[in-house]
């Protein structure tokens, strides 16, 4: 009864792919809209998050400000200081942090693996437009009354639907990203032998889908809730922020931050030049700081919990990754060079920022540590805040690294140089200033992360977080700055100016649609242009 | 006679691509499994802590009665050997046995959505309650996912009918199976955690 059909026509459709011609680069609208080319939707992604990243650096701002003398300062009314600062928080997340460190990946990771595209592109494509519809429901539903503590029962609706699809985005750009460096790879190319940030991309990607779809198991639970009055959170939005609360505390808040690992050991063994002797070391350190960074469990955070010797091990170990990888990373130049370079800075600041949170998540997540106000849960002090505001200033210095490090990747010219120095060093005090007074103000026992008109923290080191937030702004502004000859033509801009080591430095500036000119050299080890070097 | 049929045809082409959609079926099968052990974590911790000051889980008035979720589960383990045939069938070429088993899978999961709205209406829980809530939202949410592992497993039969999908290159079909087995293993948790034990 069997039949056996091969059908000729496949055969010969699928044989004649490797003849069809290279699609021609759109242009005009087209090669924006309708695009589902990598770099275009990275390029969609780094500039929108930046432009939504300013209305949630502002917010932060006028918080800082309020937090000062919250007495008198009513910059925010009685009725909606809550629901703004919920923005404040989850904006962080979603409309900069997250949104920066994609789109750079998005950019990057491919020609990383020395892939010709991104895995699903339209899927790619899709992640940014459903991330940026969801970001505009979320705003729309603030302006309506929504949201978590918000007086209207449609705009409450309205953030839970704008957050579970800000979720699914994110997810599907995930799932682009970890398959592109999971199936893409060309000959030769193990995963051992990826480049140290589309290694941690992949970490990064997974954490996300391990942990982002519980979050979204959590609003479909809300949503049901809230349409049909339920008992949960009695459909009450009073209820939304604290049962989301532990995607912002330690060790969750730390999967933003995964790939801060990857751009500082690939920007640093770049400058050296030097082949990596502990590159298994440095990914065994990303892969377990991911691992540690697992906080789904978490998902209703009780003081029990939050206290449990799982949590507790978790937040003390995951400084040592950190420290591995430093020490793996500081090996190279025992045999490389050093030059100083914005990149280098870039990388440094984000690292050390990223160490700060992580050594006091680790710190606070020993109970007599912090000593929590009264009538407040041990979860709900501000030292919170600050981790959760380091861990995404270390993602955001990295995001901009990102851009500023791969400017020929994701423009047309390298950024300037003298403002991409200035830049991370501004924005390592602004983070400075933001995260320690925070942590600080939760250990001596001031702070809840929310009173009844915003005034969590002390009041005198309210002042300097409001500084730290301003001076975050002023670098990013630097930064922004920095990256204006990316939009300028240039016909001699160099593919590689910094004597890179892997493949992305092959592909001309800008990189073509398919990515890569020529074809590939044979991977047989970890810095293929080193060996290219090494045959001239 | 297959055997000789299969060699008297040119070699089939490599894999367009090396299984970027296998990965990437895995990784949001993952994805999907977490959204529903966070729901289901959930659903037990709330349960337990109704349970452990003395209450009763289910309102006064409601029942769940155990067979309508039975034949699901049953059904779901049915298909979870006809998705399977369906693969193998596909790896030998025989695609009338692919078609038939494929359409046996679609079946049993449309019966199991029978199955599943049938129970509701005997279940008379009000969806306002912690109970109804969770317990509608779970298997809602994996009648989603049902609905979710038919449209791939049909699209994957219209390209395996449109001859994209032969013995060696079956990508696309174990892709829409792998989706499949985790659906059936989601049924599986919310028949015990739910339906047994209630």
């Amino acid at each position: 009864m069997a039949v056996t059909e091969t059908l000729p026509e496949s055969v010969d459709a699928a044989s004649a792919t490797d003849a069809s011609p290279t699609p021609s680069q759109p242009t005009g609208l087209a090669a924006v809209l309708g695009s589902g080319d990598h770099k275009v939707i990275g390029r969609l992604y780094i500039a929108t998050s930046l432009l939504l990243g300013a209305l949630v650096v502002g917010l932060g701002e006028a918080f800082g400000i309020e937090g000062i003398k919250p007495e008198t300062l009513q910059i925010f009314g009685d009725d909606s200081v809550f629901q703004l600062f919920t923005l404040a928080r989850v904006g962080t997340i979603f409309f900069l942090a997250l949104p920066l460190v994609i789109g750079v990946a998005l950019v990057v990771v491919p020609l990383q693996v020395g892939s010709h595209t991104v895995a699903f592109p339209r899927a790619a494509a899709a992640s940014y437009w459903g991330w940026l519809l969801g970001s505009g429901l979320l705003l729309a539903s603030y302006a309506m009354n929504g949201g978590p503590y918000g007086g209207s029962s449609d705009g409450v609706n309205l953030w839970i639907a704008a957050m579970g699809m800000l979720v699914l985005s994110v997810l599907t750009a995930a799932v682009s990203l970890a398959t592109t460096v999971i199936a893409l790879r060309p000959a030769g190319l193990h995963l051992s032998r990826v480049p140290l940030f589309a290694w941690s991309v992949l970490v990064a990607a997974l954490m996300w889908i391990l942990t982002l779809p519980v979050l979204f198991g959590l609003i479909v639970l809300m949503y049901v809730d809230h349409r049909h009055a339920g008992g949960i959170y009695n459909g009450s939005p009073v209820a939304l922020y604290p049962s989301i609360q532990w995607l912002f505390r330690n060790p969750q808040i730390y999967v933003v931050a995964i790939p801060v690992l990857g751009f500082f050991g690939d920007v640093l063994q770049t400058v050296s030049g030097a082949r990596m002797k502990l590159r298994g070391v440095a990914q065994a350190a990303i892969g377990a700081f991911g691992l540690l960074s697992f906080g789904a469990f978490l998902v209703a955070p009780t003081k029990a919990a939050l206290e449990s010797y799982l949590v507790i091990g978790m937040s003390l170990l995951a400084v040592l990754p950190l420290l591995a990888l430093a020490g793996s990373v500081a090996d190279v130049f025992r045999t490389g060079s050093f030059k100083l370079r914005a990149g280098v800075l870039y990388a440094v600041s984000s690292f050390l920022i990223l160490l700060l949170t992580v050594a006091a998540g680790a710190l606070g997540s020993i109970p007599s540590v912090l000593d929590a106000p009264p009538k407040a849960g041990i979860g709900d002090s501000i030292f919170f805040v600050g981790v959760s505001h380091g861990a995404l200033l270390a993602a955001v210095i990295a995001g901009l690294g990102g851009v500023h490090w791969w400017a020929t990747k994701v423009g047309r010219q390298p950024a300037n140089e003298k403002l991409g120095m200035l830049a991370p060093l501004v924005l390592l005090l602004g983070a400075a200033l933001t995260v320690i007074p925070d942590l600080v103000a939760g250990i001596v026992g001031d702070g809840f992360e929310l009173y009844g008109d915003y005034r969590g923290g002390l009041a005198g080191t309210n002042g300097a977080v409001a500084a730290g937030i301003a001076i975050v702004g002023l670098g990013v502004l630097v930064a922004v700055l920095s990256f204006i000859p990316l939009f300028k033509r240039s016909d001699d801009a160099p593919a590689d100016p910094w004597g890179g080591l892997t493949l992305e430095w092959l592909a001309p500036t800008p990189p073509p649609l398919a990515n890569f000119a020529d074809d590939l050299p044979v991977i047989t080890s970890a810095e293929p242009l080193i060996d290219l070097r090494e045959e001239k | 006679m297959a055997t000789s049929a299969a060699l008297a045809l040119p070699p089939a082409a490599p894999p367009a691509r090396p299984r970027v959609l296998l990965v990437g079926t895995a990784l949001a099968t993952a994805g999907t499994l977490m959204a529903f052990a966070g729901m289901i974590g959930v659903y037990l911790e709330q349960r337990h802590g109704v349970l452990a000051q003395g209450g009763t889980w289910l309102p006064d008035g409601t029942k769940i009665p155990l067979t309508p979720g039975s034949i699901g589960m049953a059904t779901m383990a049915l298909s979870a050997v006809t998705i399977w045939w369906a693969v193998d069938a596909v790896g030998r070429n025989d695609r009338q046995f692919a078609y038939l088993a494929l359409g046996l899978t679609i079946m049993f999961g449309l019966a199991v959505i029978n199955s599943t709205t049938f129970l509701y209406t005997q279940m008379g829980l009000a969806v306002n309650t912690k109970t109804g809530l969770l317990i509608y939202a779970i298997t809602g949410a994996h009648l989603a996912m049902i609905v979710a592992g038919l449209v791939y497993a049909a699209v994957m039969t219209f390209r395996t009918l449109g001859g994209e999908y032969h013995g060696r290159d079956r990508e696309g079909l174990v892709a829409a199976a792998l989706f499949w087995y985790a659906t059936i293993a989601v049924y599986a948790v919310i028949w015990y955690a739910i339906y047994v034990t209630k």
